[in-house]
C-alpha cells in the first residue's frame, strides 16, 4: 500500500498512458493502478477518463461498483469482519465491537499510519468457522476477544497502542 | 428480413426480428406499465415493471429488453404478472420517503400513477427510506435522491441524448445513486443544466426549481422555443396566465427529441418579469406616459406620413426582428415597401452573417437549404468550422457529439480555441483567428495533389474547375502553414479524414461574423463542390442560425436587398412580379441595412426609425454611436415586449407579445417551418405584433386588412413558392427549395455552379499597441446580446460573471492570477473583467463571453458593415490588457 503522499504520479501516468484510447480497457487499467498503489487516487479519475475517452462519472461509477477497487487508500492490513447471519448468531456483533475498540477504528476507516483498515462483509463464506474474520487473504475463525487480540498482535498491533 | 409472428394478449402480431416485446405491444396498442423505458433511450431492464409471461414456456421476462421470437404467446396482464408488478411497486414504495405526499411532482409522478393503476394502497412493508441530502443550491434543478428509484433514465439521457456525462451510478446496492464525479453539487460538475434528465425522471427525484410557484401547472400546451435557431418543440405549463414551467414536447420527429438546453428549459421565466411592457407609451414633455392604442398609432402614422412628405421615403427605415414570426416579418417589410415606398428594411440577424448568406444565396440560389439535424448522425464525415454549437445552439452540439461518440463518425473541428467539442473530435485544427480560408484552400490543394475529387459531380454540376485547379496547384503549403499556424502534417491528417468522403460542414459565427468570412465561405463552397458534398442528405452546409426565426425573417424579405422568398430586389423581372403581386410600384433603390441606417441617422439623413423586437443599443457595436444616432432622429418608434435600453430613447413605445402569447410561425436552421398557437394571453394591453402591424396598415390608409393569421398565411403561401405549404397552428412543414441550379434539378438545362478563385494569404497589419486578439463568443446561458436571458431570474441567480479567458503564458506575463481584474481596451472602447486562466488557450488570444455585464464587450468592436473589404468583422478585435489593482 502506497501512502497518498508517496504516490509516484509519473508511474501512475505511465500506467494510464499504456491504455490511452482503449475505452474497453478501463477495468484492467483500474486493476493495474489498484495493484500498484493499493487504491485509485481520486485525483486520477479525470485523467483516466480523458485518456480512455470516457466520462469521468463513468470511471467513478465503475470504481465504486467493484469491491476490489477503492478510491480510498487502505492500510497494509485490511481486516474484514463478518456481518453474516451465522456469525451474527455466534456473537459476531460483539466481536466487531471489540475489534473497533482494539483498533480504534470505525467501519471503513484506516489508521493514520496506513497499517490497518477495518471493513465489514456480508458473509465471508466460512460460516462453519463463525464468528469469522479475514486479514488480507488469511481466514481466522471461532473468534473470541482474546483470539482477536492475539491475531492483531501478530500483525503488529500492540495492546494499548493506537 | 422475415417478420416474426407471435400473439400478445391473444392478438396476432408480426414485427421485424429484433423488436422488443414491449415495442411490439406498444405499436399494437397494448399498454404495458414501465418506469425505466423511454423510446429515445437504450433499454436497460432496470425496473422490471414491464414483466410479461410467455404462456407456452411459463417464462417471465422484462419485455423492454427481450426481443420477440417466433410463436411466443405473451400475456401482459396475467394474475402472476400482476402479482409480481404489485410487489415491485410495494418494494419501491417502501424505499420511498414520506415527503412523497407533498412532492411537487404530484399526480404526474409515474410511480404514483402506476401504483394507483395497480391498486397498491397500503404497502404492508416496513418502510426503509433512504435519506439523502436535498440539493438545491443551483437555481435550476432540485435533486432529492431519496425519491430515486434507480431507473437510470437521467443517466442515459445525460450520456445518450445530450452526451455530457455529468452523472453516472455511484456505489453499489442500497447506497447506489446517480452521482456527479466526487459527488460534487451539479454546479461544480460538467452539468450544462439542460434539464433533460429532469424531464425524463419518472418521480420527484429530479425537479425543476421554481422561484415563484410550487405545484403543478393548470394548463399545458405545445409551442416552439423562442431563443435559438434550433427551434425546439416545447410544452409550456401555465398557472393564471403565467408560464411556470417548460419541458420538451412528447411529439415524435421533433428536432430536439426529448432534449432542451438551459435557455429553453429554464430562462423562459423572463416572460413573467415586471419589466414587460403592458401599455402603449407616448413621449409627452420628455416623459414616456401611457396612451391608448389609437393615440399611439395615430402619432406613428402621422409622423411617418409627414416625414415622408417632407424628406422623401429614403428618410424612413424599419428595423425588424429575427425573433418575430414569419407572418410578422412579411407584414413588416410589406409596410416598408408598399406603403412607405422604400427598401430601408432590415433585421437584427444582419450581424449573424448576412454577407455570408448572400454569398451562399448567390451560389446555390436557395438550393441545399433543407438540412435536418438527423442527417448529421448519418454523415460520412463532419467538419465544424468556426462554431461552438455546444454553447451557441446546444441541440446541434448534442447531434454532433452523438455522431462522433456513438456513431463513430469522423469529426474535424477547426477553431482557434479548444472548444468543448474538441474532446469529441477526431482532429482539432487550432488555427490562427480568421485564417480559415487559407486552411480550407490548403486542404483542397492537398486533396487535389492526391487526385482525390469527385470528377463526376464536378463535370455534371460545376464550371471553372480547370481554373480552380490552377489556383490549387500554386498553393504554397509552407506559406499557409505560417499564416494559419497549422503544421502541414496536421493538414495532411485532416485531408486523410476527408479523402473519399462527402462532407457535412457546420458553420457558425466564427465564419459568419469574421473579417474574412466571405473568403472562407468561398473556399468552403469550393471544397464542397470539389468533393461533391452538396445536394444529398448528411452533407453540404449546416448554417447555425443564432436566432429562432433568423431564417424566416430573411425568407420573408426583412432585408434591404431581399424580396420575399429571398429573391433579389435588383432583378427587374422579379421586382416587376412583386409589383403585380402587390399592385404597387416598387422602389428599385437599394435600401439601407442596419449599419447604414445608423450612419444615415448620424448624418441626419434618416429621420424616422421604426424598430420591432430589437435592442440595437445593447446588440450593436459602439453603443455610444448608436445612442447618438438614435437621438438624432425626429421619430423613434419601438415595438417590443420588454423595457430595454432602446425603448428608453423612443418617442412611441408599442407593447408586443412574446411568442408564447401569440400564434405564428418560425423557420429553424434545418428549414423546418413550425407554426404554433398561443399558450397564454399577452400581459395588459400588449398585442401580438402582427395585430399591431395590421392596425398600422389601416392607420396608414391601406385598404387590405389582416384580421387573422390565416389571412397573412394565405397571402404568403400564395405569393412565396418557398412557403407554399405554410400550414395552420401546430402544423409543421418544410421550405420548398426553389433553386435555379442544375444540381438541385435533374434536367441539365439549368445553371452550373462556379468555382471561386483561390486566395491563400492576406497581409496582416501588426498592431503593436494592441497586442492581443480578443475573440468574442457566446456561452449557453445567454442568447445573443442577452436582453431576454438577462431578465431571467434563474440565469441572474446563477451569477455568472463572464470572465475573460487568458492563456497561462499571457497571465504569467502580466502577473495575473485567477480572478484578478483587468481592463481590456481596443481603439473603440474598454471594459473591465475578471480573468480566468485557460491552459489550452494559445498565447496572444483572449476569449470574452458576450452578453454579460449588459453586453459591454461590444464596445470593443468597430461598427462596420460585415463582409466589406476593409471590415475587421465583429468576431475578433485587437486589444491591450492592463491589470487593475484592487
Ligand atoms: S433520479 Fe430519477 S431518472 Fe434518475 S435514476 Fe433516479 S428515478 Fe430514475
Ligand atoms: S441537466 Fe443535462 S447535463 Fe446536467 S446532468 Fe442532467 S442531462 Fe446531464
Ligand atoms: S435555445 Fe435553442 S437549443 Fe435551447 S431549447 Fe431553445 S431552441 Fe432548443
Ligand atoms: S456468516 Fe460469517 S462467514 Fe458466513
Ligand atoms: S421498463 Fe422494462 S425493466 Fe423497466
Amino acid at each position: 500500500m502506497t501512502k497518498p503522499e508517496e504516490i509516484d504520479w509519473g508511474q501512475l501516468e505511465a500506467i494510464i498512458d499504456k491504455h490511452r484510447g482503449e475505452s474497453w480497457a478501463l477495468i484492467p487499467l483500474l486493476q493495474d493502478i489498484q495493484e500498484t498503489f493499493g487504491y485509485i487516487p481520486e485525483e486520477s479519475i479525470e485523467t483516466i477518463a480523458e485518456a480512455l475517452n470516457l466520462f469521468a462519472s463513468q470511471v467513478q461509477g465503475v470504481i465504486s461498483f467493484y469491491a476490489g477497487l477503492s478510491l480510498k487508500p487502505k492500510g497494509k492490513y485490511v481486516i474484514k469482519a463478518c456481518r453474516g447471519t451465522a456469525c451474527h448468531v455466534k456473537g459476531g456483533r460483539s466481536i466487531l465491537r471489540y475489534m473497533k475498540k482494539e483498533l480504534g477504528l470505525d467501519e471503513g476507516e484506516t489508521s493514520p499510519d496506513y497499517k490497518f483498515t477495518l471493513e465489514t462483509v456480508a458473509c465471508l463464506g466460512a460460516c462453519f468457522l463463525a464468528p469469522a474474520m479475514m486479514v488480507n487473504r488469511a481466514y481466522f475463525g471461532k473468534l473470541s476477544p482474546p483470539k482477536v487480540t492475539s491475531i492483531l498482535a501478530e500483525y503488529g498491533k500492540k495492546k494499548g497502542e493506537d | 428480413m422475415e417478420e416474426i409472428s407471435l400473439t400478445i394478449n391473444g392478438k396476432n402480431i408480426s414485427c421485424p426480428p429484433g423488436t422488443s416485446i414491449l415495442k411490439a405491444a406498444l405499436e399494437n396498442g397494448i399498454k404495458i406499465p414501465t418506469l425505466c423505458y423511454h423510446p429515445h433511450l437504450e433499454p436497460v431492464g432496470a425496473c422490471r415493471l414491464c414483466l410479461v409471461e410467455d404462456e407456452k414456456t411459463g417464462r417471465i421476462m422484462a419485455s423492454c429488453v427481450t426481443p420477440v421470437s417466433p410463436n411466443m404467446v405473451i400475456q401482459t396482464d396475467s394474475p402472476i404478472i400482476k402479482k409480481h408488478r404489485i410487489n415491485i411497486i410495494r418494494l419501491m414504495m417502501a424505499n420511498h420517503p414520506e415527503s412523497c405526499i407533498v412532492c411537487s411532482q404530484g399526480n404526474r409522478c409515474e410511480l404514483r400513477q402506476i401504483a394507483a393503476e395497480l391498486g397498491v394502497g397500503q404497502i404492508g412493508l416496513y418502510p426503509m427510506p433512504h435519506y439523502t441530502g436535498l440539493e438545491e443550491a443551483n437555481p435550476f434543478i432540485i435533486r432529492d435522491l431519496s425519491k430515486c428509484i434507480l431507473c437510470g433514465k437521467c443517466i442515459r439521457a445525460d450520456h445518450e441524448l445530450v452526451v455530457v456525462g455529468a452523472i453516472d451510478y455511484n456505489l453499489r446496492g442500497f447506497k447506489s445513486r446517480p452521482s456527479t464525479v466526487h459527488e460534487m453539487p451539479l454546479e461544480k460538475s460538467s452539468c450544462t443544466f439542460c434539464g433533460t434528465c429532469v424531464s425524463l425522471c419518472p418521480t420527484g427525484a429530479l425537479s425543476l426549481k421554481n422561484t415563484r410557484y410550487v405545484g403543478s401547472p393548470q394548463n399545458e400546451s405545445s409551442t416552439i422555443c423562442g431563443f435559438c435557431g434550433v427551434g425546439c418543440s416545447l410544452v409550456m405549463g401555465s398557472v393564471d396566465g403565467q408560464i411556470i414551467e417548460v419541458n420538451p414536447s412528447h411529439k415524435e420527429g421533433t428536432v430536439n427529441r426529448s432534449t432542451l438546453c438551459v435557455r429553453g428549459h429554464f430562462s423562459h421565466d423572463f416572460l413573467n418579469v415586471s419589466e414587460r411592457l403592458t401599455s402603449p407609451l407616448i413621449r409627452r414633455d420628455g416623459e414616456l406616459s401611457p396612451a391608448t392604442w389609437d393615440e399611439a398609432l395615430e402619432v406613428v402614422a402621422k409622423g411617418l406620413k409627414s416625414i415622408k412628405k417632407k424628406n422623401g421615403p429614403q428618410s424612413l427605415a424599419f428595423l425588424g426582428s429575427s425573433k418575430c414570426t414569419v407572418e410578422e416579418n412579411y407584414l413588416f417589410q410589406k409596410i416598408v415597401r408598399v406603403i412607405l415606398g422604400t427598401n430601408n428594411v432590415d433585421n437584427c440577424s444582419y450581424g449573424s452573417g448576412k454577407a455570408v448568406i448572400n454569398l451562399i444565396n448567390e451560389k446555390l440560389n436557395g438550393g441545399g437549404r433543407i438540412k435536418p439535424l438527423a442527417g448529421l448522425e448519418a454523415a460520412e464525415m463532419i467538419f465544424v468550422v468556426g462554431a461552438d454549437p455546444t454553447q451557441s445552439v446546444p441541440v446541434v452540439g448534442y447531434s454532433l457529439k452523438r455522431a462522433s461518440n456513438m456513431k463513430r463518425i469522423p469529426l474535424i473541428v477547426a477553431d482557434p480555441r479548444k472548444t468543448d467539442l474538441v474532446s469529441f473530435s477526431s482532429l482539432w485544427l487550432p488555427l490562427a483567428p480568421h485564417s480559415d480560408f487559407a486552411m480550407l484552400n490548403a486542404l483542397a490543394a492537398i486533396l487535389y495533389k492526391r487526385q482525390s475529387y469527385d470528377i463526376d459531380f464536378i463535370n455534371k454540376f460545376t464550371e471553372g474547375f480547370d481554373l480552380y485547379c490552377d489556383g490549387l496547384s500554386s498553393v504554397d503549403l509552407k506559406k499557409v502553414s505560417r499564416f494559419t499556424g497549422l503544421d502541414i502534417k496536421l493538414m495532411e491528417k485532416a485531408a486523410d479524414l476527408i479523402e473519399g468522403k462527402k462532407i457535412a460542414f457546420v458553420i457558425g459565427h466564427g465564419i459568419m461574423q469574421q473579417r474574412y468570412g466571405t473568403l472562407a465561405m468561398d473556399a468552403l463552397l469550393n471544397l464542397a463542390l470539389m468533393t461533391g458534398s452538396l445536394g444529398g442528405d448528411g452533407q453540404g452546409i449546416y448554417l447555425l442560425a443564432r436566432e429562432n426565426n433568423q431564417m424566416g425573417a430573411w425568407d420573408m424579405g426583412a432585408a434591404p436587398d431581399f424580396l420575399p422568398g429571398r429573391q433579389s430586389l435588383y432583378n427587374d423581372i422579379i421586382r416587376k412580379h412583386w409589383e403585380q403581386n402587390w399592385e404597387v410600384k416598387l422602389s428599385p433603390d437599394p435600401g439601407l441595412n442596419i449599419i447604414r441606417m445608423i450612419e444615415e441617422a448620424e448624418k441626419h439623413n434618416l429621420k424616422a426609425l421604426y424598430i420591432m423586437g430589437e435592442n440595437p443599443l445593447r446588440s450593436l457595436p459602439q453603443p455610444k454611436r448608436i445612442s447618438n444616432a438614435l437621438n438624432n432622429l425626429e421619430l423613434l418608434i419601438v415595438q417590443d415586449i420588454l423595457d430595454t435600453e432602446t425603448t428608453q430613447l423612443a418617442d412611441v413605445v408599442l407593447p408586443g407579445a412574446a411568442f408564447s402569447e401569440k400564434g405564428g410561425t418560425f423557420t429553424n436552421l434545418e428549414g423546418r417551418i413550425q407554426s404554433f398557437e398561443p399558450v397564454v394571453s399577452p400581459p395588459g394591453e400588449a398585442k401580438p405584433d402582427w395585430e399591431i402591424l395590421d392596425l398600422l396598415f389601416a392607420k396608414m390608409g391601406y385598404s387590405k386588412r389582416y384580421s387573422s393569421l390565416k389571412d397573412i398565411r394565405a397571402e404568403i403561401s400564395n405569393l412565396v413558392p418557398m412557403y407554399s405549404e405554410l400550414g395552420g397552428n401546430g402544423v409543421e412543414t418544410w421550405i420548398k427549395e426553389t433553386s435555379n441550379m442544375r444540381l438541385f434539378h435533374p434536367d441539365r438545362e439549368r445553371e452550373p455552379i462556379h468555382f471561386s478563385p483561390v486566395i491563400t494569404t492576406k497581409n496582416e497589419k501588426s498592431e503593436k499597441d494592441y497586442p492581443f486578439t480578443a475573440i468574442l463568443g457566446s456561452l449557453r446561458y445567454h442568447l445573443g446580446s442577452g436582453t431576454r436571458t438577462g431578465y431571467s431570474d434563474r440565469i441572474r441567480d446563477f451569477g455568472l460573471k463572464g470572465e475573460a479567458e487568458m492563456s497561462s503564458e499571457d497571465s504569467a506575463g502580466l502577473n495575473l492570477k485567477e480572478g484578478d481584474k483587468v481592463r481590456i481596451s481596443s481603439p473603440y472602447g474598454s471594459i473591465s473583467r475578471e480573468v480566468t486562466i485557460k491552459r489550452d488557450l494559445s498565447p496572444g488570444l483572449i476569449f470574452i463571453p458576450i452578453a454579460f455585464q449588459n453586453n459591454d464587450s461590444r464596445q470593443l468592436i468597430e461598427l462596420t458593415q460585415l463582409g466589406e473589404a476593409d471590415s475587421p468583422g465583429w468576431k475578433e478585435c485587437q486589444v491591450k490588457v492592463e491589470k487593475l489593482e484592487t
